[in-house]
């Protein structure tokens, strides 16, 4: 689906990543696999060091380290906060929302819009959508888009499908009114019938969490999860990503006589290195316009990626000025959406670390 | 085919020859096949799906799949 928006701008990016860092070569032991082959999957894929919880730190902990921090700095003012966006896969309950819990634990003013959204790695650019759309009604002048997943706690460690790979992280996104923003044009695609590749098949009301879901199954290539945790068909999704991720951010440039030349950087989801470097091959985009650092740095945070790769390799770049970027983010659900907008100056582009012993 | 034998070789992290099935090789695993889809994919063109990969199958036999596959 075409989608654009017109008077609307990304006005801040602050991310936050927990201190607790892992080293792959560490957790490799944990896998039934060879020395050798875990190596090779470190090479292929660029893993090397993750962030993720320690404990039982919930998505609203990050989210509100992370808009504390912009109150303390002046980048945000507790009554301007009109409405506040959650975007997550891992709420602090079922019910009530992760949204109305932050506001809560904030003492924000009532007079304002919570909402959840449940998405994964297009996340962002689900939640840019719903921001975009909040910044029609008048009355909405500022909207404060979190972005929030500690899945590490839903992967088995034994998985070395996900495990290596997953990272925890929030990014606090604040959209804005501009009335020289120009026009931002994207697409948007779901596709409900492939939802069982990525799945957390266990503690929803289909089948609730028991003993059996929390026993533990080896697979055929030899990973060990339960049914409570995170599944993921990575062949499937790759396939998913090689075949629809190209089309859409080709469609997009095309539609809007954009060439790959005018863009200055595709900033991706990242699943990992050699996802991102296969997809920069099949647009002809130079490796160096699609950053694909985040996995082998902090883990894949899904929803969170696109601000993490933005707030680690741009920082400077658009707190000095602005640049053509393409946002493009693809997972869970499935979803797979694009975004072109100039993005830039921001008045912050920052990363931050949340520590649990504090 | 020369190219094809070459990025198995890399891909199975031996020699190999068109008669060795997938499955012989102790490299032979969910990121092997994960890079033959990628390779068949960006040296020809073609998209492979994880079913039609299975142990069994000889390197002869995946050639002629993406052979095919490229004309079709």
């Amino acid at each position: 689906m075409r989608l654009s928006f017109r008077d609307k701008a990304i006005s801040g990016l602050l991310t936050v990543v927990p201190a607790n860092e892992r080293k792959f070569v560490d957790e490799m032991a944990n896998f039934n696999f060879s020395q050798a082959r875990s190596l090779k999957l470190k090479q292929v894929m660029g893993y090397d060091r993750h962030r993720i919880v320690a404990g039982p730190v919930c998505a609203s902990d990050l989210a509100v380290a992370g808009i504390e921090h912009l109150l303390a700095g002046g980048h945000l003012v507790r009554d301007d906060i009109d409405a506040l966006i959650v975007v997550t896969q891992s709420p602090d309950y079922l019910m009530p929302a992760t949204s109305h819990v932050v506001q809560g634990r904030l003492g924000l003013h009532a007079d304002m819009i919570c909402l959840d959204i449940n998405q994964g790695c297009a996340g962002f650019i689900v939640g840019l959508m719903q921001g975009f759309m909040l910044l029609d009604q008048p009355a909405v002048a500022k909207v404060v888009l979190v972005n929030v997943d500690v899945l590490s706690r839903k992967v088995s460690p034994r998985d070395r499908n996900s495990y290596p790979l997953i990272g925890d992280a929030a990014s606090i996104t604040v959209l804005e009114r501009r009335e020289d923003a120009g026009v931002i044009e994207a697409e948007l695609k779901m596709d409900g019938t492939r939802r069982e590749t990525l799945m957390i098949p266990a503690g929803g009301f289909r089948r609730p969490s028991d003993a059996e879901t929390a026993a533990m199954i080896e697979d055929a290539e030899g990973n060990v999860r339960s049914l409570d945790h995170l599944k993921m068909d990575g062949s499937a999704v790759f396939n998913f990503v090689m075949t629809e991720v190209p089309e859409l951010i080709g469609g997009l440039l095309a539609r809007t006589g954009t060439t790959v030349d005018e863009v200055d950087a595709f900033l991706c989801h990242q699943p990992n290195r050699f996802m991102l470097q296969k997809l920069a091959d099949k647009l002809a985009v130079p490796h160096e316009k699609m950053p694909s650092n985040v996995v082998e740095n902090f883990g894949n945070s899904s929803g969170v990626t696109i601000p993490l790769v933005t707030t680690f390799n741009l920082a400077d770049a658009l707190l000095a000025g602005s640049r053509k970027v393409c946002l493009a983010g693809f997972g869970v659900g499935l979803t797979w959406g694009a975004m072109l907008m100039r993005l830039g100056p921001l008045r912050f582009c920052e990363m931050i670390e949340y520590r649990e012993d504090v | 085919m020369d190219e094809f034998l070459t990025e198995m070789s890399e891909i199975l992290e031996d020699d190999v020859t068109m008669s060795d099935a997938l499955g012989q090789f102790e490299s032979w695993d969910s990121l092997a096949s994960l890079s033959v889809m990628a390779m068949a994919d960006s040296r020809f063109g073609v998209r492979l799906v994880p079913q039609e990969l299975n142990p069994a199958m000889t390197l002869d036999q995946l050639y002629a799949l993406i052979l095919a596959k490229k004309a079709s």
